[in-house]
């Protein structure tokens, strides 16, 4: 209970700490959302007009009374609403995540289909055609820019075959493609990472003293070599998760799949403030609670990372 | 042991591509009788709330008391006829009889007087162009007072943001209540909105069923949804698919000139700049044409003004002669001698920084092809390329031309033009000029409701900023749409407010 209470008071901590570093920085950008409110691209409008309105939005006012007064709001649980929209940050984010996690979680689902067998297909037989394969793929899914690729996909499955909608949200099959590309991406990365750590798994010398005891080689390979290799894999996947969690912008726009990250961009491209903040305090806490469960999970595949106590040595 | 894992592997990967492709059976959906189409365009979608978004009136939900034709001239809407009583400070409109909101409801003054306080309440936008003080509401008769003369009155409400909707209805944010011939079935922002039809709408039943409107913002995506049968029309294809689109018998392609113009904004604050005649050296030094065939790939239009020439209220066209040897011709009797290869006065050659933006393509393009002819006659160009052009030209002064495009006259009316350019404080006054002479017709301009009158005091300050060349308007982009053969009445309209009408058909 203790532990607990201790973590959220550092978290809280924490979340403010990068709430003032974040807002004093967007302070200090040049430009605010004013010519964007008072649609200047369509509306003739004077500088005495985009004045008052900076002044009715209190942009005059020292940054450290606006940061003053977005805090005090943030202790009521209230993050604003969006200058271009109208709607409450909260509603924003949280009409806008379930998509982001869905192409999160089918994407890693997709890297891992790719991967995991491949990569340790590689391991298993070094040099052989199939690590060959998997080195091609994977060379291939590292050079091609994901944007260019989810175009291919496009054109292949949508408009040459027909086979899946090129964009939109609603079924299973909108999901295929976005999914697809990000996953095809990510898998470059992961399927070296897979072989190399399986390899270096098998050289290890429980895995020697395993063969001595007897242990079948598909034991020693899943129960020791592999878990093993989870480690590392384990530590990087909490980054991806992080940053498809952020929200891929790119990915978002093209397959019109749209999430947290093209609501941002919007958001930073308008200056928008309270969806910048918000967005940022959420992708804090996000951030903070899969490091929290990435640090939790070394505890059950590789407890040597563990001594007594639960302190990491 | 290899093989067991292996076979494992095998059979993972397997499992994955059979449930990519088992995906696809779950969006097989059932072919309906309803006549529908769907539209993918990149409008802006983050809201729907009309008096923030465009898409209310797009789509055909809701609809303005004025609206403006091809021509762009103001016709009645909702407003059968307004006049004013006092030279523009009280204005007198009567509502259209018969109408009403899709929910049943009739539309009276005191309803249109409602959704015009919530378009003052929601849009600081429309609160600054609408000036309004009070409105009074009786019967069909709506009168308008406002705060101090505005001529342009009937022109500001053209503007999508002042959509009449119903202000009691549930939901307006997303599931707006209006008097057009479509009404909200669905929206998810950003996304997808589908609408279906109002058959008690006033002008007559609408021909479709239902329509889907999808929103993209890759150009390329919004290409292969057409082609891959998803779109029936697609708004802005890519531009380099226009050829390959029009190729195919199956796709119509409807090109239009727009009412955007890329254009040379010269800074007043730089030395070089404030004579005339440095500003008519860059004004001829790229002709209009290589602009579009290089940087447009030839969709575009040259550019003899800031507004197109077919509109009541642009200048007479001028012939110019282009290219370095003219540019040079004007360099001179500003005073700057050919030497070494450098145009020098007071010994120092002429430089200047020229900051675009990536936003628009094209831009980046124009200002290299600037920046190599002005080389050919000793003429040194920077280029800065910067994200918030906006906040640049508005906060810096150490540019001599931005490039920049804007939509000159968005409702009809070049008072926007001119205000937001020329008049003090003006948002798009980045080049700091005061002519006096210009101020007062536009104080005039400002002051006359007749729409004639109007013209020729627009055609009078367009000669004056022409003569002075005060900006160079370069080029007008086109608007292009392609859209399936089997698509009927589909109309691309200058103004790009009005998309989805009762007479879009499909065969």
């Amino acid at each position: 209970m203790k532990l607990i209470s201790k973590r959220i008071i550092e978290l809280l901590i924490f979340l403010v700490i990068l709430s003032f570093l974040s807002f004093v920085l967007m302070k200090l950008a040049p430009g605010d959302p004013v010519k964007q409110m008072l649609r200047v691209d369509d509306v003739a409008v004077s500088e005495e007009q985009m004045n008052n309105l900076r002044t009715e939005l209190g942009f005059d006012e020292p940054v450290y009374i606006q940061y003053g007064k977005w805090l005090k709001r943030f202790f009521q649980f209230d993050l604003g609403s969006s200058y271009m929209t109208k709607e409450p940050v909260i509603d924003e984010l949280v009409e806008k995540f379930p998509a982001t996690l869905r192409l999160t979680v089918a994407s890693l689902v997709v890297m891992l289909l790719i991967a995991v067998p491949l990569g340790t297909l590689s391991a298993l037989y070094p040099n052989k055609w199939i690590d060959y394969l998997s080195r091609s793929i994977s060379l291939i899914g590292a050079s091609i820019p994901s944007f260019w690729l989810g175009l291919l996909f496009i054109q292949l499955f949508s408009v040459r075959l027909q086979w899946l909608p090129s964009m939109g949200t609603g079924t299973a099959a909108h999901l295929v493609l976005p999914s697809l590309t990000l996953g095809f991406a990510m898998s470059a990365v992961y399927m070296r990472m897979i072989r190399a750590s399986l390899l270096e798994g098998l050289k290890q010398d429980f895995v020697r003293s395993a063969r001595a005891r007897g242990i079948s080689e598909s034991r020693i390979f899943i129960f020791h070599a592999f878990r093993y290799s989870l480690t590392p894999i384990l530590t990087i996947l909490g980054t991806s998760l992080g940053s498809l969690l952020g929200g891929t912008v790119i990915i978002e726009v093209l397959f019109a799949y749209p999430g947290i990250g093209k609501l941002v961009i919007d958001a930073i491209m308008n200056r928008d403030y309270p969806v910048i903040q918000g967005y940022i305090l959420w992708m804090g806490l996000f951030v903070v609670l899969i490091n929290s469960l990435v640090d939790l999970s070394y505890k059950y595949v590789n407890p040597q990372l563990y001594v007594k106590g639960g302190d990491k040595t | 042991m290899r093989k067991k894992i292996s076979l494992l592997c095998l059979t993972l990967a397997t499992i994955g591509m059979l449930a990519a492709c088992l995906g696809n059976s779950a969006s097989t959906e059932e072919k309906s009788e309803k006549k529908s189409l769907t539209f993918v365009s990149n409008f802006p979608s983050d809201t729907f709330d009309p008096q923030l978004n465009y898409t209310t009136v797009r789509a055909g939900i809701a609809e303005t008391l004025v609206k403006v034709n091809e021509q762009l001239q103001i016709e009645p809407w909702l407003s059968k006829k307004w006049k004013t009583e006092d030279d523009g400070t009280t204005w007198v409109f009567e509502i259209r009889d018969g109408i009403t909101f899709q929910n049943g409801k009739d539309l009276n003054a005191e309803a249109v007087k409602h959704s015009l306080e919530r378009t003052i309440k929601e849009s600081e936008a429309m609160k600054s162009a609408l000036k309004i003080k009070e409105m009074k509401a009786s019967g069909q008769i709506l009168t308008i007072i406002t705060t101090e003369p505005l001529a342009t009155l009937p022109s500001e409400l053209v503007h999508p943001n002042t959509a009449i909707i119903d202000v009691d209805a549930p939901d307006i944010k997303s599931k707006p209540v209006g008097t057009g011939p479509f009404k909200v079935a669905s929206f998810k922002p950003d996304n997808e909105m589908k609408v279906k039809k109002y058959k008690e709408y006033w002008g007559g039943e609408p021909k479709l069923d239902e329509v889907v409107l999808t929103f993209n913002d890759d150009e390329n995506a919004r290409t292969s949804a057409l082609q891959s049968g998803e779109a029936d029309i697609v708004y802005r294809p890519a531009i380099e698919s226009l050829n390959t689109l029009k190729k195919d018998s199956s796709i119509v392609v409807d090109i239009q000139p727009s009412l955007r113009n890329q254009m040379l904004f010269y800074n007043s604050r730089q030395e070089a700049f404030k004579d005339k005649n440095v500003r008519k050296a860059f004004d001829v030094l790229l002709n209009p044409k290589d602009v579009v065939n290089t940087a447009l790939a030839g969709q575009g239009s040259p550019a003899t003004g800031p507004f197109l020439d077919s509109l009541d209220f642009s200048n007479d066209q001028k012939t110019k002669t282009y290219g370095p040897s003219e540019t040079q011709k004007y360099l001179e009797k500003a005073g700057y001698i050919l030497k070494d290869g450098k145009a020098i006065k007071n010994g120092k050659q002429l430089s200047f920084k020229l900051v675009t933006y990536p936003y628009r393509p094209e831009l980046p393009l124009m200002s290299q092809m600037l920046q190599s002819e002005a080389k050919k006659i000793g003429v040194k160009i920077d280029i800065q390329q910067v994200e918030n052009m906006d906040e640049y030209m508005t906060t810096k002064d150490d540019w001599g031309i931005v490039t920049y495009s804007l939509v000159t006259s968005p409702r009809g009316d070049a008072g926007y033009f001119f205000n937001a350019l020329y008049t003090e404080g003006g948002a798009f006054n980045v080049g700091h000029f005061h002519e006096p002479v210009l101020t007062s017709i536009i104080d005039e301009l400002n002051k006359t409701v007749d729409q004639k009158q109007r013209n020729k005091l627009a055609r009078q300050a367009g000669e004056i900023v022409e003569k002075e060349t005060l900006h160079s308007s370069i080029v007008h982009p086109n608007n292009f749409v392609a859209y399936r053969d089997n698509v009927k009445n589909w109309v691309t309209t200058k103004s790009e407010y009005y998309v989805i009408t009762k007479d879009l058909d499909v065969k």
